[in-house]
């Protein structure tokens, strides 16, 4: 059993902070994602679990175990942390052959010949890689060195496995098969998994939780169709969905709302006079119906997307994104007529950024 | 703190301050302090008391021009000609290889890289074989017993063939720079100025000659660096007319038993090559310019055309090329097979110097080459040592580098990079002097290593340190951290993860940094020269005391076999690097 406690860890380089004071909780068989931007501390996260880098502060727990405490001056080097990583670059060792590679691990903690082989067998099989395992790294394409990096995790059976962005270096369609395999393995083997990704798609799809981060602090931690529904901030809100969220600055008393140019009836009290809204692409209702309910808008551009077709749409000085099925055909500079879907707009307080709920304010 | 990487960082820093540092201190202090022996110079000294005496004695005192003044202004005389000439001679070449058009560039390359490779020692021979007058005693050279009459005096010693043969050596030192930095020029720059109408030569001084400039007044500089701690060279072509130089100075003083004056003068050399280096990274002004690197960015380079002037610069380049890379080898060997020397004639040529038993009718008795035991000594001592020195210092140098790369955010491990780069601002003969005053008594639990070899190697590996920790970073850094991080995810310690991926990745740069040592080591001679004693005599040291003793043919014979050593040695690092590299770089992408 492997559930992993992270608290109150921070991690500074030099004047830089990497991790401001984060806590996790993470269950054991979980598959949590580290999801935000570039630099977001995300990485330095997962770095700190595997014993990589050294906190400044905090604890990290996994099992019953302290793997490190500031306090009490634990520091547990990432061999005695009884966890498996895949890297970005796969860190393949190019001077060892597939079978060689996998088996480093085994003969690090002293694997009986007889037990090695039969694991090793096993999991190259797995992979479907038993045929390439006399090859060198450089004979393999990108997914087959990823099955590699995937069966050098498997052959321990860690009870953690941490991931580095494993699939950013492989192609489009090949990464769409891998995150379905990857997804099998992890089930098979029950591991505790935390996943580093700046792809929201894959932290979506793979995902049972899905950690937004931002300068080293956690900003929403959600199962990824409460992510997306329901994002706890503007940042959360703008960074999650593609096309973007449409983020309304407003002003307003009681339940309507406008920023002068469009005006909206949220159906209950934010309870503040100034309010951003959030409104998904999807949650526009579109009509060319010049007798429709609804303002009227005028589409400005239109950007088919197979199945969907994207248009941007202003009134007055607003412009905005909305999502239309393929079989509707609108053209440029007609007029349209928009109503919100009520039930999924989100309302930010202006100030704090932060989701003002429904349910607390009625 | 447990981690190894620290503690080995520790006994690294504590083991090279002793061995860099302490020295350095070790030779000012000694240029204070009254000696023993300087008893019989002055009354007043009171030997282990400080004194201003050696500093006076060399830089105001009435020996002070033949002492310092003299011998300075003979180093900086043929040390700025000899740059001067260096510097002309390699910039074209680096121009015509690198830019034009000429033919014949792939063999031409290597040939004239020979003489930088072959021990500097090789050309002042054959400079003495062809223009040796009688004048300063021994037989006519090859000049008169053509022309029939001596060369002139100033042909046979002194500046003029000492600027000559420095230049001869040093050229290819400059070709290297300039041609590294010519390399990096885009041709798309002179190809605009083409367009806008300007001619070859006005590409040339307005495009071309200013992108390199910074590269070639460092070149410049360091050159001059290198040139004024020659030792061997000068002396051979300038002791035999009283001509001296201030590192010939050192070493003549030495063996008059003027220890101190030898280590005032090799301070005084020491403040010359760091001025020049200081002054040099000035003008590069980029911390890696210490090492000149070519990036791999991609641009194109077009080659100049030079039309129906092709074939004829290709005819001066090869003749050029012929008469100082090849010609001094063949004077070595036809040198070291007459039977008298100075008498050339079919008559007169034998195998006695290579192959002949003792006679005392020919060269006091002393046998050839290889019924000589002190040759057959040193041969063995100077693979001993080649061998042993290239070890440890590639070792050593890896050890370092990995520290240095992997903790670079570790003063510690910044400093211990630096101090193993500090053996590079030495002149190797003050090199050789500090440690000839640090280990000539014992210190502590550290014994009087003076006459044994185990000196020698200590020496050979903290002088190679500079390149093989360069080589070494070159390696490490190629290495992803990520493949080590994946080790010691896996659980592997510091050393098993040090034998397993990082040495094995690192193996073929080891290998080609271990052979440059080799081959370097064989054929020093100035920094060893002080230290050396009859059991511990290699090659080079052997053919420099035939030298002094005027069996010319021996030490003909000696230089040829290194010359020879070190070429294939060349060629067999060529050939690795050539095949491991690539392997490496398939392996890698």
């Amino acid at each position: 059993m492997a559930k992993i406690s992270i608290r109150n860890l921070t991690k500074r380089y030099g004047d830089m902070t990497a991790l401001n004071n984060v806590s996790l909780e993470i269950d054991n068989g979980e598959f949590l994602v580290l999801l935000g931007p570039s630099g977001c501390g995300k990485t330095t996260l997962l770095r700190c679990l595997a014993g990589l880098e050294t906190p400044d502060n905090g604890e990290i727990i996994i099992g019953d175990e302290v793997i490190f405490s500031s306090k009490e001056k634990i520091m547990l080097p990432p061999g005695k942390r009884n966890l498996g990583m895949v890297f970005q670059s796969y860190a393949l060792w190019p001077h060892m052959t597939v079978r060689d590679n996998v088996k480093f691990g085994l003969d690090v903690i002293k694997t009986p010949k007889e037990a090695s082989d039969r694991q090793l067998d096993e999991v190259l099989a797995k992979l479907g890689m038993g045929d390439l395992s006399e090859r060198y790294p450089s004979e393999l394409s990108g997914g087959q060195q990823q099955r590699v990096a995937l069966a050098r995790l498997l052959a321990t059976k860690p009870p953690v496995f941490l991931m580095d962005e494993p699939l950013s270096n492989l192609d489009a369609r090949l990464r769409m098969d891998m995150r379905v395999e990857l997804k099998r393995f992890q089930s098979d083997a029950g591991a505790t998994t935390v996943y580093v990704t700046h792809d929201q798609t894959e932290a979506m799809t793979m995902s049972t939780r899905v950690v937004v981060m931002k300068n080293g602090e956690i900003q929403q931690v959600s199962p990824p169709a409460e992510l997306y529904k329901q994002p706890q901030n503007t940042f959360v809100a703008d960074f999650i969905g593609m096309p973007r969220i449409n983020l309304i600055e407003m002003q307003g008393d009681g339940q309507i709302f406008s920023n002068g140019d469009i005006t909206i009836d949220f159906g209950w009290k934010p309870g503040i006079k100034n309010v951003v809204l959030g409104a998904r692409p999807e949650d526009l209702k579109i009509s060319s119906n010049p007798k429709a309910h609804g303002e009227t808008y005028r589409v400005m551009a239109i950007l088919p997307n197979g199945p969907e077709t994207i248009v941007q749409l202003q009134r007055g000085k607003t412009v905005i994104i909305g999502r239309i099925g393929h079989d509707i055909i609108f053209e440029k500079n007609q007029e349209v007529k928009v109503t919100y879907t009520q039930t999924s707009l989100n309302v930010y307080d202006a100030d704090t950024q932060n989701l003002i709920s429904p349910i607390n304010n009625i | 703190m447990r981690d190894p990487v620290s503690i080995v960082m520790l006994i690294l820093l504590a083991v090279l301050a002793y061995l860099v540092i302490w020295p350095f201190f070790q030779l000012v202090i000694n240029t204070f302090t009254w000696s023993e022996g300087s008893r019989r110079i002055s009354r007043e000294a009171v030997p282990g008391q400080f004194t201003w005496f050696y500093w006076l004695q060399v830089t105001a005192g009435p020996i002070s021009g033949k002492m310092l003044y003299g011998p300075l202004i003979n180093t900086l005389i043929t040390g700025i000609i000899s740059t001067i000439l260096a510097l002309i001679a390699g910039g074209s070449l680096a121009w015509c290889i690198v830019r034009s058009d000429m033919p014949g560039k792939r063999w031409l390359q290597p040939i004239l890289t020979l003489p930088y490779i072959l021990p500097s020692f090789a050309v002042a021979l054959a400079w003495e074989t062809v223009f040796r007058s009688p004048k300063v005693g021994g037989q006519p050279g090859l000049y008169e017993a053509i022309l029939g009459i001596a060369p002139p005096e100033w042909l046979s010693y002194g500046v003029v063939p000492i600027s000559i043969t420095l230049a001869i050596h040093y050229f290819p030192f400059a070709y290297l720079l300039v041609a590294g930095a010519l390399a990096t020029i885009d041709s798309q720059m002179e190809e605009s100025a083409l367009i806008s109408g300007a001619g070859k030569l006005t590409i040339l001084r307005r495009i071309t000659f200013p992108v390199v400039a910074p590269a070639f007044v460092a070149a410049i500089i360091l050159t001059f660096g290198k040139t004024i701690g020659q030792f061997a060279l000068p002396f051979l072509l300038g002791a035999p007319t009283q001509f001296h130089t201030v590192a010939t100075m050192i070493y003549a003083n030495l063996a008059l038993g003027l220890d101190s004056m030898a280590y005032v003068l090799a301070v005084i050399l020491i403040a010359m090559s760091l001025l020049s280096i200081w002054l040099s990274n000035r003008f590069i002004k980029k911390k890696s310019g210490r090492f000149e690197t070519i990036s791999g960015k991609g641009f194109r380079s077009r080659e100049i055309a030079l039309g129906n002037w092709r074939w004829f610069i290709f005819s001066v380049v090869s003749l050029f090329g012929f008469v100082v890379g090849i010609l001094p080898i063949i004077l070595l060997g036809v040198q070291s097979v007459m039977l008298i020397d100075g008498f050339y004639g079919l008559e007169n040529l034998t195998s006695h110097f290579w192959i002949g038993k003792s006679n005392l009718n020919i060269a006091g008795g002393e046998p050839g080459v290889i019924y000589n035991k002190i040759i057959l000594g040193a041969t063995w001592n100077t693979l001993k040592l080649a061998f042993l020195s290239a070890v440890f210092a590639s070792v050593i140098g890896i050890i370092i580098a990995y520290i240095a790369v992997r903790r670079a955010n570790n003063p510690l491990a910044v400093l211990l990079d630096q101090i193993a780069f500090i053996p590079f601002l030495f002149p190797t003969i003050a090199f050789g002097a500090m440690y000839l005053t640090l280990f000539a008594v014992p210190v502590g639990p550290i014994p009087a290593l003076y006459g044994t070899f185990t000196l020698l190697v200590l020496i050979s590996v903290v002088s190679r340190l500079p390149y093989s920790v360069k080589t070494g970073i070159t390696a490490v850094t190629q290495i992803g951290q990520e493949l080590e991080e994946a080790a010691e995810v896996a659980g592997a310690s510091w050393g098993r993860r040090f034998r397993k991926i990082i040495m094995p990745l690192a193996s073929s740069g080891i290998m080609s940094g271990m052979m440059v040592s080799f081959v370097g080591v064989m054929r020093e001679l100035s920094l060893i020269i002080l230290l050396i004693t009859p059991a511990t005599r290699v090659l080079m040291t052997a053919g420099f005391g035939y030298a002094e003793e005027g069996l010319t043919q021996l030490t003909n014979a000696l230089v040829l076999i290194v010359a020879l050593l070190t070429i294939s040695g060349e060629l067999i690092l060529w050939k690795i690097g050539k095949g491991r590299m690539a392997r490496l770089r398939e392996k890698q992408s």
